[in-house]
C-alpha cells in the first residue's frame, strides 16, 4: 500500500451515492461547456436584456424567453452526450455485471449534469439579477421567472439523457439539440390566444404576442399563474422521463421498476394537469395570463407606491418605477401644461395610470390606454409609451410622444375636442400643441398661426374668457384672435 | 460449487453460441480454451449474468442468477472481465476502480481501502491518477483487472486477459492468477495455451459451443501423447488432439 491508500483513506467515508455523485460531477462532459454557455449567455441573453430600461419585469421576463433558448439546446446536448456514454464508450456490457441498479448509475450521472448546469445558470443569472438590482429606481426581483427558467434545466437535461441512453451514437447529442431548439421555437408558434395550452412552453413568460412588457408588474402584482403552471409541468416531464429510465428490465428489480413506474405516472399526472391548467389561462386586465384555479385574488388589488412628482403648477407625477422618465416627461409636457394652468377644466395633476388588456380576435390583444381626464378636480391619467407592449422607445423618443399624444388629449380635454372636434378647437389645439394633426384644414392652420403668434398671456387670457364657450362649440374660426 | 452449469444454452439470432454446457468448478484457476467462435465469450457473459441463457440451468456462487434479489447477491460477488474493455476516457485509474467499487456495492467505508489494493495488485500504483485516454493498451488492461478485483470477488472471470500484455506483465498477471484461485474461483478465457499451463489448476476446452474436454492441464496433456497433433508444446498438442478427436 502506497501513497493510493495513504490519501485515499484519509478522506471520511461518504455514502455511495454521494461518493458516486461526486465522482460524476468531477468528471462530467458537462464541465467543458460552462465556457461556451457563458459566452452564449452573455452574447444572447445579457447584452439583450440589459439594454432594456431598468425594469424587473421588462429584464426579467425577457430574461426568462431568451435563456431558455440558450440553456435548453445546451442542457439537452449535454445530457444526451451523458446519457449516450455507456454506448458510446462500449461499456453497456461492462457495466450489466455490477449490482448497483442501471437506473441509480444514470441517475447519478444525470443529476452531475443537471447540476452543473443549475449552478452555471445561478451564477449567470444571478449576475443579471444584481446588474438589474444595482439599476432599477422601485421594486424587488420577479422570481416567477427564473423558476421558470430553472425548472428547464433538470427537464431538458432529462429528456436529453433519455436520447441518449435510449439511441447511443456520437450523432444523439447534436440532434437532440437541434430537435429541442426546433421543437421550443415551433412550439410558441401554436399559441392562440390566452387560453392556449401551448402556453405551457417555458418560452412563455407572459401573454405571447406582445413580448416582454414594462408595464406589467409595476401598478399590479404580477401574477405567479402560469410559471407555477408551468414549473408544474416541467417538473412532472422531469419525473415522467427520469421514470421512463427505470422502466425496462434491465434498469433494476422488480420493486425498484416498480417505483419507477409509480414516478413516470406521478410525473405524467403533473404534466398534464399543468397543460390543462394553461389551458384555462385569460388574459388579465393589467397584462398577464390568469389561471383561475391557480389564482389568487389577492393578487388583484394595486400595489400602494408613492409617486414622484415635478415641481410645476401642474405636477407630472410618475410611479417611481418610471422615475427615470419624469425629467423628460415633464419638460416634454410643460409647453402645454403652461398654457392650460389655471384655466377652466384644466388638470390639477398629470398622473400615471396603468394600460387595461383584453383579448381581441386573431389571438390579438387590445391595449386600452385607461384614463384620459377625469374626475373633480379633473387629473389627467398619463400612459407611457413604454408601459405598453411595442418597442422600447428611448427617453427622448419617449418624451416626444408623450408631447405629441398626451399634450394633445390634455388640451383636448380643456377645450372639449372629442373625435368631432370644431374647426375652432381643432385651431386651439394646434396652435397649443403643434404639428399634432396631420394635414390641417388650411384655414384651421391659418387661425392656428394667428393664436400662436400671441403672447402667451394674451392667449392664456383669452383662453380663460373663453374656454366655456369654446367648449360649447359656440365659437367660429373668425371668432379666434 | 461455485459455478455449476447443466445443459446450459445460449441463442444469438440463428447462431446456437452455446450448446448445452454442463460444467461446474470449485475454487481455484479454470483455464477456458478454444478456437474463435466456440462459445468461449458467450459462456463467460452467462456466467457474468450480463446475458440470461436461453435454456439449461445455472447456479452461481450457490444462487439462481434468474432471481433478480440473488443475482445482486451474485454480482456483489463476481468481477468480470470483457474481452473488449470498455473505459471512460477522462477518468484515473483510481476513479475508474472507483467507479465500479461503488457499483458492486463495495461498503463505503471500505472502498477507498479496496480500490488502491486493487490498483497496487495489478501494479498501477504509479499511474493511479493518470487519465485513461493516456495509458497504453496493456495498462488498460491492468486497469481492467483491477476494476474486476476490487470487491476481491468469490468468482473472477476473465476473458482473454493477457491480451496486450507483455511477456513481464504476463508472467506477473500468471502469479496473480494463482494467488486470486487460493480464495475464489477464476474462470479464463483465452487462446493462449501457455497461460493454461502455467496458471491454472483445470481447464475445459470448447468447441462448437460445447465443452469437448475437462480436466487438468496434465490430462490434456496427456491426450496429446502419442499422437501427430499440431503444436509446439505439449499443452498445444493435447489442445490439437481433442480438437480434431472432437470434430471427426
Amino acid at each position: 500500500m502506497t501513497a493510493v491508500s495513504a490519501t485515499r483513506e484519509r478522506r471520511l467515508p461518504l455514502r455511495p451515492a454521494g461518493r458516486l455523485l461526486r465522482l460524476e460531477l468531477r468528471r462530467n462532459a458537462m464541465i467543458w461547456m460552462l465556457p461556451l454557455v457563458a459566452a452564449l449567455f452573455w452574447f444572447v441573453v445579457y447584452r439583450r436584456t440589459v439594454a432594456y430600461p431598468p425594469s424587473w419585469s421588462l429584464r426579467v421576463m425577457s430574461m426568462q424567453t431568451s435563456v431558455v433558448s440558450v440553456f435548453v439546446p445546451t442542457v439537452v446536448g449535454a445530457g444526451a452526450w451523458v446519457g449516450s456514454r455507456e454506448g458510446r464508450h462500449a461499456m453497456t456490457g461492462l457495466l450489466a455485471g455490477t449490482a448497483r441498479p442501471r437506473w441509480m448509475r444514470q441517475l447519478a450521472a444525470w443529476a452531475a449534469t443537471t447540476s452543473w448546469v443549475v449552478v452555471a445558470y445561478l451564477v449567470c443569472v444571478g449576475v443579471l439579477y444584481a446588474v438589474t438590482a444595482s439599476q432599477v429606481s422601485w421594486g424587488g426581483p420577479l422570481w416567477w421567472p427564473a423558476v421558470v427558467a430553472a425548472a428547464s434545466v433538470p427537464a431538458f437535461s432529462a429528456l436529453g439523457f433519455a436520447a441518449g441512453a435510449l439511441r447511443p451514437s456520437r450523432f444523439t447529442a447534436p440532434l437532440a439539440a437541434i430537435t429541442a431548439f426546433l421543437a421550443l421555437e415551433i412550439s410558441a408558434q401554436f399559441i392562440h390566444g390566452a387560453g392556449s395550452p401551448w402556453q405551457i412552453s417555458p418560452l412563455v413568460a407572459g401573454p405571447w404576442n406582445i413580448g416582454p412588457n414594462e408595464g406589467v408588474a409595476t401598478f399590479y402584482h404580477y401574477l405567479p399563474d402560469l410559471p407555477i403552471a408551468q414549473a408544474l409541468f416541467l417538473a412532472g416531464l422531469t419525473a415522467a422521463v427520469l421514470g421512463v429510465l427505470g422502466l425496462p428490465a434491465a434498469a433494476g428489480g422488480r420493486w425498484l421498476r416498480r417505483s419507477a413506474a409509480a414516478v413516470t405516472a406521478a410525473g405524467l399526472l403533473v404534466a398534464g394537469t399543468a397543460v390543462a391548467l394553461a389551458g384555462t389561462g385569460r388574459l388579465d386586465p393589467h397584462g398577464l395570463i390568469a389561471i383561475p384555479a391557480l389564482h389568487s385574488a389577492a393578487d388583484d388589488r394595486p400595489i400602494d407606491y408613492t409617486p414622484v412628482c415635478s415641481a410645476a403648477e401642474i405636477p407630472v407625477c410618475l410611479h417611481p418605477a418610471y422615475a427615470a422618465y419624469l425629467p423628460d416627461v415633464a419638460a416634454a409636457l410643460a409647453p402645454v401644461l403652461a398654457e392650460v394652468a389655471g384655466l377652466p377644466f384644466a388638470p390639477v395633476r398629470v398622473d400615471q395610470a396603468a394600460a387595461t388588456y383584453h383579448s381581441a380576435t386573431d389571438n390579438g390583444i387590445e391595449v386600452r390606454l385607461a384614463g384620459g381626464l377625469s374626475g373633480t378636480p379633473p387629473v389627467f391619467h398619463l400612459v407611457l409609451p413604454n408601459q405598453v407592449p411595442g418597442p422600447v422607445m428611448t427617453t427622448q423618443e419617449q418624451a416626444a410622444a408623450v408631447r405629441v399624444d398626451a399634450g394633445t388629449a390634455i388640451v383636448a380635454g380643456v377645450v372639449g375636442a372629442g373625435r368631432d372636434a370644431d374647426p375652432a378647437q381643432q385651431a386651439i389645439m394646434l396652435a397649443i400643441v403643434g404639428g399634432s394633426m396631420s394635414d390641417p384644414d388650411p384655414q384651421v392652420a391659418a387661425a392656428a398661426s394667428r393664436f400662436a403668434a400671441l403672447p402667451a398671456a394674451e392667449r392664456h387670457a383669452w383662453l380663460a374668457a373663453h374656454v366655456t364657450a369654446l367648449r360649447a362649440g359656440q365659437l367660429t374660426l373668425a371668432q379666434l384672435p | 460449487m461455485n459455478v455449476e452449469t447443466v445443459d446450459l444454452t445460449r441463442r444469438l439470432g440463428r447462431t446456437q453460441a452455446v450448446a448445452g454446457v454442463t460444467l461446474s468448478a470449485e475454487e481455484g484457476v479454470l483455464g477456458l480454451l478454444g478456437p474463435n467462435g466456440a462459445g468461449k465469450t458467450s459462456l463467460l457473459r452467462m456466467l457474468a449474468t450480463v446475458i440470461p441463457p436461453t435454456s439449461g440451468r445455472l447456479r452461481l456462487l450457490g444462487r439462481d442468477p434468474g432471481d433478480h434479489a440473488q443475482r445482486r447477491e451474485i454480482r456483489r460477488r463476481l468481477g468480470y472481465l470483457p474481452q473488449s474493455l470498455g473505459y471512460y476516457p477522462g477518468f484515473t485509474v483510481v476513479e475508474f476502480v472507483e467507479y465500479f467499487a461503488l457499483l458492486k456495492e463495495v461498503p463505503a467505508e471500505r472502498v477507498p481501502h479496496a480500490v488502491a489494493a486493487a490498483v497496487e495488485r495489478v501494479g498501477l500504483g504509479d499511474k493511479a491518477k493518470t487519465k485513461l485516454r493516456t495509458l497504453s493498451g496493456g495498462m488498460l488492461r491492468r486497469v481492467g483487472i483491477a476494476q474486476a478485483i476490487v470487491n476481491v470477488p468469490e468468482l473472477l472471470l476473465l476473458d482473454e486477459p493477457t491480451a496486450g500484455l507483455d511477456p513481464e506483465q504476463r508472467m506477473a498477471f500468471r502469479t496473480l492468477l494463482r494467488d486470486l484461485g487460493q480464495s475464489a474461483t477464476v474462470v479464463v478465457s483465452t487462446h493462449l495455451v501457455e497461460d493454461v499451463g502455467a496458471a491454472c489448476s483445470r481447464v475445459a476446452l470448447m468447441d462448437q459451443g460445447k465443452i469437448v474436454f475437462h480436466g487438468t492441464p496434465a490430462e490434456l496433456t496427456t491426450r496429446g501423447e502419442g499422437t501427430d497433433a499440431a503444436g509446439d508444446a505439449q499443452l498445444e498438442r493435447g489442445y490439437s488432439a481433442v480438437l480434431a478427436e472432437a470434430r471427426s
